[in-house]
Protein backbone atom coordinates (compact mmCIF):
# COMPACT_ATOMS: atom_id res chain seq x y z
CA UNK A 1 0.00 0.00 0.00
CA UNK A 2 2.31 2.69 -1.24
CA UNK A 3 0.84 6.18 -1.05
CA UNK A 4 1.15 7.93 -4.43
CA UNK A 5 3.62 10.77 -4.41
CA UNK A 6 1.49 13.84 -5.14
CA UNK A 7 4.18 16.43 -4.55
CA UNK A 8 5.42 16.56 -8.19
CA UNK A 9 1.85 16.84 -9.40
CA UNK A 10 1.20 19.65 -6.99
CA UNK A 11 4.35 21.37 -8.28
CA UNK A 12 3.14 21.16 -11.84
CA UNK A 13 -0.34 22.34 -10.96
CA UNK A 14 1.03 25.32 -9.09
CA UNK A 15 3.24 26.28 -12.00
CA UNK A 16 0.30 25.93 -14.38
CA UNK A 17 -1.82 28.09 -12.13
CA UNK A 18 0.81 30.81 -12.00
CA UNK A 19 1.31 30.74 -15.77
CA UNK A 20 -2.40 30.94 -16.39
CA UNK A 21 -2.67 33.91 -14.06
CA UNK A 22 0.06 35.67 -15.98
CA UNK A 23 -1.23 34.78 -19.43
CA UNK A 24 -4.94 35.41 -19.03
CA UNK A 25 -4.77 39.22 -19.13
CA UNK A 26 -2.62 39.02 -22.24
CA UNK A 27 -5.13 36.88 -24.05
CA UNK A 28 -7.92 39.35 -23.49
CA UNK A 29 -6.23 42.00 -25.54
CA UNK A 30 -8.81 42.98 -28.09
CA UNK A 31 -11.86 41.08 -29.11
CA UNK A 32 -11.86 37.79 -30.92
CA UNK A 33 -12.02 38.22 -34.68
CA UNK A 34 -10.96 35.88 -37.45
CA UNK A 35 -8.54 38.03 -39.35
CA UNK A 36 -7.87 37.55 -43.01
CA UNK A 37 -4.46 36.18 -43.85
CA UNK A 38 -2.01 37.84 -46.16
CA UNK A 39 1.15 36.68 -47.86
CA UNK A 40 2.69 40.11 -48.18
CA UNK A 41 2.45 41.04 -44.53
CA UNK A 42 4.84 43.14 -42.57
CA UNK A 43 5.56 43.19 -38.89
CA UNK A 44 3.63 45.76 -36.95
CA UNK A 45 5.27 45.73 -33.55
CA UNK A 46 3.65 49.02 -32.63
CA UNK A 47 0.24 47.38 -32.72
CA UNK A 48 1.34 45.33 -29.72
CA UNK A 49 2.06 48.36 -27.57
CA UNK A 50 -0.28 49.22 -24.75
CA UNK A 51 -1.28 52.54 -26.24
CA UNK A 52 -1.89 51.26 -29.76
CA UNK A 53 -5.22 52.28 -31.19
CA UNK A 54 -6.85 49.20 -32.61
CA UNK A 55 -10.34 49.32 -34.01
CA UNK A 56 -11.86 45.91 -34.45
CA UNK A 57 -14.71 45.16 -36.80
CA UNK A 58 -16.63 42.00 -36.04
CA UNK A 59 -18.34 39.97 -38.72
CA UNK A 60 -21.74 41.20 -37.62
CA UNK A 61 -20.74 44.82 -37.99
CA UNK A 62 -19.95 45.77 -34.41
CA UNK A 63 -17.04 48.04 -33.67
CA UNK A 64 -14.63 47.75 -30.81
CA UNK A 65 -11.90 50.09 -29.73
CA UNK A 66 -9.40 47.89 -27.95
CA UNK A 67 -11.82 45.50 -26.32
CA UNK A 68 -14.55 47.97 -25.69
CA UNK A 69 -17.68 48.22 -27.70
CA UNK A 70 -17.86 51.58 -29.46
CA UNK A 71 -20.45 53.27 -31.61
CA UNK A 72 -19.42 54.39 -35.06
CA UNK A 73 -20.02 58.06 -34.33
CA UNK A 74 -17.80 57.87 -31.24
CA UNK A 75 -14.77 56.58 -33.10
CA UNK A 76 -13.71 59.88 -34.65
CA UNK A 77 -13.72 61.87 -31.41
CA UNK A 78 -12.16 59.11 -29.33
CA UNK A 79 -9.38 58.47 -31.81
CA UNK A 80 -8.77 62.20 -32.16
CA UNK A 81 -8.36 62.49 -28.39
CA UNK A 82 -6.01 59.60 -28.21
CA UNK A 83 -3.69 60.62 -31.03
CA UNK A 84 -3.63 64.28 -30.01
CA UNK A 85 -0.21 64.13 -28.35
CA UNK A 86 1.36 61.53 -30.51
CA UNK A 87 3.93 61.58 -33.22
CA UNK A 88 2.97 58.37 -34.94
CA UNK A 89 -0.63 58.82 -35.88
CA UNK A 90 -1.16 55.28 -36.95
CA UNK A 91 -4.37 53.44 -36.28
CA UNK A 92 -4.84 49.73 -36.72
CA UNK A 93 -7.92 47.99 -38.00
CA UNK A 94 -8.54 44.39 -37.05
CA UNK A 95 -11.33 43.27 -39.25
CA UNK A 96 -13.00 39.94 -39.36
CA UNK A 97 -12.53 38.40 -42.77
CA UNK A 98 -16.27 37.91 -43.08
CA UNK A 99 -17.07 41.51 -42.21
CA UNK A 100 -18.70 43.56 -44.90
CA UNK A 101 -16.26 45.93 -46.48
CA UNK A 102 -18.88 48.64 -46.12
CA UNK A 103 -18.50 48.41 -42.33
CA UNK A 104 -14.74 48.57 -42.65
CA UNK A 105 -15.04 51.58 -44.93
CA UNK A 106 -17.08 53.40 -42.32
CA UNK A 107 -14.32 52.86 -39.81
CA UNK A 108 -11.73 54.04 -42.31
CA UNK A 109 -13.78 57.17 -42.90
CA UNK A 110 -14.22 57.80 -39.19
CA UNK A 111 -10.53 57.35 -38.55
CA UNK A 112 -9.65 59.51 -41.52
CA UNK A 113 -11.84 62.28 -40.12
CA UNK A 114 -9.77 62.13 -36.97
CA UNK A 115 -6.74 63.14 -39.01
CA UNK A 116 -5.12 59.76 -39.45
CA UNK A 117 -3.65 58.96 -42.81
CA UNK A 118 -1.74 55.83 -42.03
CA UNK A 119 -3.83 52.80 -41.45
CA UNK A 120 -2.59 49.33 -40.64
CA UNK A 121 -4.84 46.50 -41.63
CA UNK A 122 -3.94 43.72 -39.25
CA UNK A 123 -3.84 40.30 -40.83
CA UNK A 124 -2.50 36.88 -40.07
CA UNK A 125 0.65 35.57 -41.64
CA UNK A 126 0.12 33.29 -44.56
CA UNK A 127 3.44 31.62 -45.13
CA UNK A 128 2.35 28.92 -47.49
CA UNK A 129 2.80 28.72 -51.22
CA UNK A 130 4.02 31.28 -53.73
CA UNK A 131 4.12 35.02 -53.31
CA UNK A 132 0.99 35.46 -55.36
CA UNK A 133 -1.94 34.45 -53.22
CA UNK A 134 -4.54 32.24 -54.81
CA UNK A 135 -8.06 33.53 -55.20
CA UNK A 136 -10.08 33.34 -52.01
CA UNK A 137 -12.61 30.57 -51.84
CA UNK A 138 -14.81 31.11 -48.80
CA UNK A 139 -18.09 29.31 -48.90
CA UNK A 140 -17.00 27.19 -51.81
CA UNK A 141 -17.62 29.96 -54.33
CA UNK A 142 -14.59 30.70 -56.38
CA UNK A 143 -14.84 34.22 -57.71
CA UNK A 144 -11.68 33.80 -59.72
CA UNK A 145 -13.23 31.52 -62.27
CA UNK A 146 -15.15 33.30 -64.98
CA UNK B 1 38.95 1.34 -1.52
CA UNK B 2 37.91 4.53 0.22
CA UNK B 3 35.87 5.44 -2.77
CA UNK B 4 33.92 2.25 -2.56
CA UNK B 5 33.11 2.87 1.09
CA UNK B 6 31.93 6.44 0.39
CA UNK B 7 29.67 5.20 -2.35
CA UNK B 8 28.06 2.67 -0.13
CA UNK B 9 25.81 3.95 2.63
CA UNK B 10 26.33 7.64 3.33
CA UNK B 11 23.68 10.30 3.25
CA UNK B 12 25.08 11.50 -0.12
CA UNK B 13 22.06 10.21 -2.09
CA UNK B 14 21.35 11.38 -5.64
CA UNK B 15 18.87 14.26 -5.81
CA UNK B 16 15.56 13.34 -7.35
CA UNK B 17 15.47 15.47 -10.48
CA UNK B 18 12.37 13.93 -12.04
CA UNK B 19 9.88 16.48 -10.61
CA UNK B 20 12.18 19.26 -11.72
CA UNK B 21 12.21 17.91 -15.25
CA UNK B 22 8.43 17.63 -15.17
CA UNK B 23 8.05 21.25 -14.21
CA UNK B 24 10.56 22.42 -16.79
CA UNK B 25 8.87 20.44 -19.54
CA UNK B 26 5.51 21.97 -18.72
CA UNK B 27 7.12 25.41 -18.74
CA UNK B 28 8.67 24.77 -22.14
CA UNK B 29 5.36 23.59 -23.57
CA UNK B 30 3.52 26.62 -22.21
CA UNK B 31 6.07 29.04 -23.58
CA UNK B 32 6.00 27.34 -26.95
CA UNK B 33 2.25 27.73 -27.04
CA UNK B 34 2.31 31.43 -26.27
CA UNK B 35 5.25 32.49 -28.39
CA UNK B 36 5.17 36.25 -28.57
CA UNK B 37 3.33 36.70 -31.83
CA UNK B 38 4.18 40.07 -33.24
CA UNK B 39 1.13 41.50 -34.91
CA UNK B 40 1.42 41.54 -38.65
CA UNK B 41 -0.54 43.48 -41.17
CA UNK B 42 -0.57 45.56 -44.28
CA UNK B 43 0.10 49.26 -44.29
CA UNK B 44 -2.40 51.35 -46.17
CA UNK B 45 -2.95 55.03 -46.71
CA UNK B 46 -6.08 57.10 -46.38
CA UNK B 47 -5.25 60.41 -48.02
CA UNK B 48 -6.60 63.43 -46.22
CA UNK B 49 -8.77 65.84 -48.17
CA UNK B 50 -6.83 68.74 -49.66
CA UNK B 51 -7.12 72.12 -47.93
CA UNK B 52 -10.33 73.92 -48.72
CA UNK B 53 -8.81 76.75 -50.75
CA UNK B 54 -6.85 74.44 -52.95
CA UNK B 55 -8.51 73.33 -56.12
CA UNK B 56 -9.29 69.64 -55.86
CA UNK B 57 -6.75 67.74 -57.85
CA UNK B 58 -8.30 66.01 -60.80
CA UNK B 59 -7.77 62.30 -60.58
CA UNK B 60 -4.93 61.64 -62.93
CA UNK B 61 -6.08 59.25 -65.59
CA UNK B 62 -3.10 57.04 -64.97
CA UNK B 63 -4.29 56.26 -61.47
CA UNK B 64 -4.84 52.58 -60.94
CA UNK B 65 -7.87 51.60 -58.92
CA UNK B 66 -8.48 47.98 -58.09
CA UNK B 67 -12.20 47.50 -57.69
CA UNK B 68 -13.65 44.60 -55.72
CA UNK B 69 -17.30 44.02 -56.46
CA UNK B 70 -19.96 42.65 -54.15
CA UNK B 71 -19.80 39.17 -55.61
CA UNK B 72 -16.06 38.97 -55.16
CA UNK B 73 -14.99 39.83 -58.70
CA UNK B 74 -12.08 42.10 -59.30
CA UNK B 75 -11.42 44.84 -61.84
CA UNK B 76 -8.48 47.08 -62.64
CA UNK B 77 -10.06 50.44 -63.26
CA UNK B 78 -12.92 49.40 -65.58
CA UNK B 79 -11.36 46.24 -66.93
CA UNK B 80 -12.58 43.00 -65.41
CA UNK B 81 -9.85 40.58 -64.55
CA UNK B 82 -9.47 37.42 -62.54
CA UNK B 83 -7.75 36.95 -59.22
CA UNK B 84 -5.02 34.92 -60.83
CA UNK B 85 -4.26 37.57 -63.45
CA UNK B 86 -4.48 40.52 -61.12
CA UNK B 87 -0.96 40.21 -59.80
CA UNK B 88 0.84 39.83 -63.14
CA UNK B 89 -1.23 42.60 -64.72
CA UNK B 90 -0.46 45.00 -61.91
CA UNK B 91 3.19 44.06 -61.98
CA UNK B 92 3.15 44.82 -65.71
CA UNK B 93 1.59 48.22 -65.21
CA UNK B 94 3.90 49.22 -62.39
CA UNK B 95 7.10 47.87 -63.89
CA UNK B 96 7.76 51.13 -65.70
CA UNK B 97 6.29 53.49 -63.14
CA UNK B 98 8.23 55.31 -60.49
CA UNK B 99 5.20 56.11 -58.38
CA UNK B 100 4.12 52.83 -56.89
CA UNK B 101 0.75 54.02 -55.73
CA UNK B 102 -2.59 52.41 -56.39
CA UNK B 103 -5.99 52.50 -54.80
CA UNK B 104 -8.50 49.94 -53.68
CA UNK B 105 -12.20 50.43 -53.92
CA UNK B 106 -14.52 47.81 -52.57
CA UNK B 107 -18.24 47.43 -52.76
CA UNK B 108 -20.06 47.83 -49.46
CA UNK B 109 -21.34 44.29 -49.66
CA UNK B 110 -18.03 42.71 -50.52
CA UNK B 111 -16.51 40.56 -47.83
CA UNK B 112 -13.44 42.03 -46.23
CA UNK B 113 -11.42 38.97 -47.07
CA UNK B 114 -11.64 39.79 -50.80
CA UNK B 115 -10.44 43.31 -50.24
CA UNK B 116 -7.64 42.07 -48.02
CA UNK B 117 -6.70 39.63 -50.75
CA UNK B 118 -6.67 42.40 -53.33
CA UNK B 119 -4.41 44.53 -51.15
CA UNK B 120 -2.22 41.51 -50.55
CA UNK B 121 -1.84 40.91 -54.28
CA UNK B 122 -1.17 44.59 -54.91
CA UNK B 123 1.59 44.61 -52.33
CA UNK B 124 2.96 41.46 -53.87
CA UNK B 125 3.19 43.05 -57.29
CA UNK B 126 5.37 45.92 -56.21
CA UNK B 127 2.88 48.56 -55.13
CA UNK B 128 4.23 50.13 -51.99
CA UNK B 129 1.50 52.67 -51.35
CA UNK B 130 -1.96 51.22 -51.24
CA UNK B 131 -4.67 53.79 -50.73
CA UNK B 132 -8.17 53.02 -49.57
CA UNK B 133 -10.99 54.79 -51.33
CA UNK B 134 -13.91 55.40 -49.02
CA UNK B 135 -17.34 56.86 -49.46
CA UNK B 136 -16.37 60.26 -48.09
CA UNK B 137 -13.28 60.37 -50.23
CA UNK B 138 -15.35 59.77 -53.33
CA UNK B 139 -17.65 62.58 -52.26
CA UNK B 140 -14.59 64.80 -52.15
CA UNK B 141 -14.73 65.57 -48.43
Amino acid sequence: MAAPNVIPMADIMLVLLIIMMVVTPMLQKGVQVDMASAKNWENMPNADKDDAIIVAVSHDGHYYLGNQDIALDQITSTVKDRIANRLDKEVYVRSDERAKYGDVKKVVDAVRDAGVDNLGLLTLKDETGPTQPPPPVPGGVNPGTP
Amino acid sequence: MGMAVGHHGTSMSEPNIVPLIDVLLVLIIIFMAITPTTPTGMDTLVPQPPPKKQQPQPLINKTVVVVVSADGKVMINQTPTSWNDLGPQLADIFKIRADKTAFVKGDDDAEFTYVARAIDIMRGSGITNVGLITAKMEAGQ
